[in-house]
């Protein structure tokens, strides 16, 4: 097992390396040389050219600004252009943010998508089928935004409460428990939004896995055997059923970062993915490169997570040299 | 079974948890939920955030709003926008002129005109109550010196381009000068004199007092060194004893001169040099009076001190050399622009600076050492949301006190028990300027049949939902300057036409008109990005085409449309607006030696009446005499119609209605006034008494 965690280890780290390599490429991938400054683009004026050199250390070899820009990443030396602020503080502090709206998205995503997939599957042709399935897809249509508009105006309009930011504002809260439900109210209208897709995809995979186990052979010979239709499913199906998933659960975390630009930006939430798009939009390039990098590292996280909770759930999967 | 009742617990409790949350969380009604500190903040929301929190620095609407209320100057407007002392108590304005000694000449009785001589003469004349005298107080005479100056010249360079400065050394010779020392400002003092002494000020050859190598540059730049008559206006402000910074430091008379001359050093580059340029020195006499005297005639000039004062004793050389030093910067490159300041300004204004958070809020607390009582609100709290839509929703929440509402929405929000609102009418008209260089806009017959063939009413109904006003002139309607009495044009295409006819345009065989064979056709154009103008663009397009003349548009980039059209003139005719302010000075749109490149009046307006009327505005000091020749400009313009007049925009502000004026009677029990607006809408005049209550107080709006 140890062996098993060293060698991926190892692997996961070269992937690493030529990630970070990519990420760092990106400077010089800009169109044009950032030391060519043109004359027609209001952005590049030689300001902007002197922080380049001095953030990536541009008269040096290749290798060299390599170095010290990871150097300086580790280090927390790196600062971001607009403010002039550390990076990884700063990416902390955001991450943080996003984590809760990342974490209140996934609850309600696995909450409610399994439930649903597997009555759906159960009661197939249903009415309760039919109808799900005309949900889930205007669910899939519909543009995230829009949604988040109609939901908030609809909410505000009627109950005359906040919803944008990560609490109300101008409020500083009587106690804890207040600010924790302050905060956990503001949490729900950007998850709920965040989670609609992502029941509504997942459901669907859901429903068609459950529909493959529960025809197949030893589902019939359960049935057979006289058990109760719970036990079967429940117990017999749907633990067969579930295995594809538990790799999906690995690979969601790098979703983290990249997964709720549009609801960060409509909520005015202070998360990661809002920070990474509006550092887009003004060039900060230090802080483009760092979440490239953390995204490629979550990333990595993630299956290496899920590899190691397959081999937890399904005791057919064994490794090469564990045995 | 465990694994379905699972399934099924899950989701429930979890949606359940999150739904609970609501019973904790304020709403509109009730603000105080969790938080009874609400009642004492107050929450703007702006689409942008501050840039520079400087007064002398900053020039954007966002920093703007946090400078009222942390820094003070020495006057403001009052609710009728009159000018109101602040850290100035009172002030006087008068005059000091001053008359060339030319020993060449002869006084009116004969004698040789010595400096004696003249000053002896002008005494008995005043002794005899000789009217062109009344306003002089005093009469002074100053010796004369002479100097070596360096002057700047500017020199075509190589091919006409590239204009070439030099420096040259001119010697002066300055003769004896009689100062007068006048009650008030005159104009037309000089001319008074000049009658008195026989057209004595019109002899003098300044050309003979200045030597330079270059003939040329004496005969130019003489009168510039050695001016033959000068206005000083003077504005002696007595300032208020005993105000504080909000660091403790008790503001005074330094702290005036060193903010002038924070804006005029070249290093800061300040945005409001314009406004300070026509000053000449700033004298503090004494801890409590400053001395302001001017350079020339100028009195919009006086309105600019409106401007917060800066604290001298924290932004002095030796203040930014130590901060220099702490920061590691070398101090022969830092200036006030560099300082932390900026960020986290100290000024002498209600409310004394608290955070700063990029892109998300500024925070301001009351400063209880105010002169005036501290305000009864305890914080502000600027709230920077980029999305008008989220800015609307956090204002139905209460989570921000005030909203502007967009056009469409005024009716329904004004008549909302829930909230006051405030109609205002901007200071900015939108228009469409015909460029006055191309023959067929000479004639104001044309101009004024294109301006009678639009249906103003029309736009504003349709277009802008009812919320704008018609407008006949280039004055603000809340001003005095604008004269009401002028009717706007009416609405009569029938009349265009036959206005038309008799300049000669008369329709073709195809319908087009046509006048010696030439049809009547131009290009209409505006900046891309303004959506109303866009919709003028396209009425005012239909309507002229029904008309016969052969309209074409065109959109374009706004910076492309200022710098290659609107400044080099190459246009025919165009909408554009103008944001005005409130003094009575039009100069540099109207007058005709502001037609060049980049200058304003792009259109070329030129009417030599109108040239007369606009000098003698800026330079009049006397408000009656400035109301009635800006009401005769007017006038003169809109019977000139080089613009077509059409609107101007009306806001409205909403409040939560819970924010109230809270007084304390001299027993000390509290009354509550309704918020009342200054005659330009603004609603925060009386800002420090404003309270916000748990419970609507009011009922009448």
């Amino acid at each position: 097992m140890l062996w098993f965690l060293l060698r991926t280890g190892w692997k996961k780290l070269w992937t690493l390396f030529f990630i970070s390599v990519i990420s760092f490429a990106v400077i010089h991938l800009a169109p044009g040389e950032p030391s060519q400054i043109d004359p027609m683009n209001p952005r590049f004026t030689p300001q902007q050219l002197e922080r380049y050199r001095k953030a990536f250390d541009l008269d040096q070899p290749l290798h060299i600004q390599y170095l010290r820009f990871y150097q300086r990443l580790f280090t927390g030396e790196l600062r971001s252009f607009k403010d002039n602020q550390p990076v990884l503080p700063k990416i902390v502090e955001r991450v943080w943010n996003s984590l809760w709206l990342f974490l209140a998205g996934t609850i309600l995503v696995w909450c409610a998508a399994f439930p649903l997939g597997i009555t759906t599957a159960i009661r197939r042709n249903s009415v309760l089928d039919k109808v799900t399935t005309v949900v889930v897809f205007a669910l899939i249509s519909i543009p995230g935004f829009y949604l988040a508009y109609l939901l908030i105006i609809f909410v505000v309009q009627t109950f005359h409460v906040d919803v944008i930011g990560l609490r109300t504002f101008g409020h500083q809260g009587r106690n804890l428990v207040w600010s924790f439900m302050d905060r956990t109210w503001h949490l729900v209208l950007p998850s709920v939004l965040g989670a609609t897709a992502g029941i509504a995809i997942l459901s669907r995979y859901v429903r068609a896995q459950m529909l493959e186990v529960i025809t197949s052979d030893y589902v019939r010979t359960a049935r057979a055997k006289g058990l109760d239709e719970d036990t079967v499913l429940y117990k017999h199906a749907l633990r067969n059923g579930l295995l594809p998933f538990v790799t999906m659960l690995g690979l969601i975390v790098p979703g983290l970062v990249g997964g709720s630009v549009i609801i960060e930006t409509i909520f005015a939430w202070p998360g990661i993915g809002r920070l990474g798009y509006e550092a887009i939009l003004s060039r900060d390039y230090p802080i483009v490169i760092t979440l490239n990098f953390v995204a490629a590292l979550l990333t990595l996280v993630g299956t290496l997570l899920s590899d190691l909770l397959y081999m937890v759930v399904d005791p057919r999967i064994r490794l090469e040299g564990v045995e | 079974m465990r694994v379905k009742r699972i399934l099924i617990l899950a989701p429930t409790l979890v949606g359940l948890f999150l739904l609970q949350s609501y019973f904790w969380v304020p709403t509109f009604e009730d603000q105080v939920k969790g938080d009874p500190g609400r009642l004492t903040r107050y929450i703007e929301t702006s689409i942008g955030d501050a840039s520079i929190l400087n007064p002398t620095l900053a020039a954007d609407s966002a920093s703007a709003a946090i400078h009222t209320l942390v820094f003070e100057g020495l006057i403001d407007r009052d609710l009728d926008l009159s000018f109101r002392g602040r850290l100035a108590e009172a002030w006087e304005i008068f005059e000091e002129a001053y008359l060339t000694v030319d020993e060449t000449q002869r006084l009116p009785d004969g004698s040789a005109a010595t400096a004696d001589e003249l000053l002896r003469y002008l005494e008995r004349a005043r002794a005899a109550g000789e009217p062109a005298l009344k306003l002089v107080r005093r009469i002074d005479l100053l010796p004369g010196r002479s100097s070596v100056e360096q002057i700047e010249v500017t020199e075509p360079g190589p091919e006409r381009r590239n204009p070439v400065k030099r420096q040259i050394a001119v010697t002066v010779r300055q003769p004896p000068r009689i100062k007068f020392t006048l009650r008030e400002v005159d104009q037309d003092f000089f001319t008074k004199i000049d009658r008195l002494l026989g057209g004595y000020g019109d002899r003098i050859d300044p050309s003979r007092f200045v030597q330079a190598a270059d003939p040329i540059v004496t005969r130019e730049r003489a009168a510039e060194l050695v001016p033959p008559t000068e206005h000083n206006p003077v504005v002696l402000f007595r300032l208020r004893k005993g105000i504080l910074f909000h660091d403790g430091h008790e503001f005074d008379s330094g702290d005036v001169k060193f903010t002038y001359e924070a804006i005029m050093a070249p290093e800061n580059l300040s945005p409001r040099v314009p406004d300070f340029e026509p000053v000449k020195a700033v004298e503090p006499l004494g801890r409590y009076a400053v001395k302001i005297t001017y350079k020339r005639l100028f009195e919009p000039g006086f309105g600019s001190w409106t401007m917060g004062i800066l604290p001298e004793h924290l932004l002095n050389r030796e203040a930014l050399r130590a901060e220099a030093i702490r920061v590691g910067r070398d101090p022969k490159d830092f200036s006030l622009r560099h300082s932390q300041f900026n960020r986290s300004p100290i000024g002498s204004g209600p409310f004394q600076f608290d955070a700063w958070k990029t892109d998300q809020f500024i925070r301001l607390t009351r400063f209880d050492r105010y002169w005036e009582g501290a305000p009864n609100l305890r914080e502000f709290l600027f709230r920077i949301i980029p999305d008008l839509l989220t800015a609307e929703v956090t204002f139905y929440a209460g989570t921000s006190d005030a909203y502007g509402a967009q056009p469409h929405q005024v009716e329904r929000l004004r008549h909302d028990p829930r909230f006051q609102s405030f109609s205002r009418l901007g200071l900015g008209y939108t228009y469409i300027g015909y460029n006055m260089r191309r023959p067929i806009f000479q004639d104001v017959r044309v101009r004024k049949a294109l301006g009678m063939a639009i249906n103003v009413e029309e736009i504003i109904d349709y277009v802008l939902y009812a919320q704008a006003e018609r407008t006949t002139g280039p004055y603000p309607k809340q001003t005095e300057f604008y004269d009401p009495t002028v009717e706007p044009l009416p609405y009569d295409p029938e009349g265009a036409l036959t206005l038309l006819a008799d300049a000669g345009w008369r329709p073709n065989a195809e319908g087009w008109l046509e006048k010696n064979g030439q049809p009547l056709a131009f290009t209409l154009i505006t900046n891309s990005g303004n959506e109303v103008r866009k919709a003028v663009m396209v009425v005012a397009q239909n309507a002229w085409r029904r008309l016969g003349i052969k309209v074409e548009t065109l959109t374009m980039e706004w910076a492309v449309f200022i710098n290659e059209r609107v400044d080099k003139g190459d246009f025919d005719a165009l909408i554009l607006g103008w944001s005005m302010g409130l003094d009575a000075d039009l100069y540099q749109i109207f007058h005709s030696s502001q037609t060049g490149h980049f200058q304003l009046n792009f259109v070329g307006y030129a009417n030599p009446a109108a040239d007369a009327l606009m000098v003698r505005i800026r330079q009049e000091y006397n408000r009656e005499r400035q109301v009635a020749m800006a009401r005769r400009l007017h006038r003169l313009i809109a019977a000139d119609q080089p613009y077509t007049f059409l609107f101007v925009g009306k806001g409205l502000t909403l409040l939560d209605r819970k924010l109230v004026r809270m007084v304390e009677d001299a027993d000390g029990t509290p009354r509550y006034l309704t918020i009342v607006p200054d005659k330009l809408g603004g609603i925060r005049f009386h800002f420090n008494q404003w309270v916000k209550t748990a419970e609507p107080v009011l009922t009448t709006n």
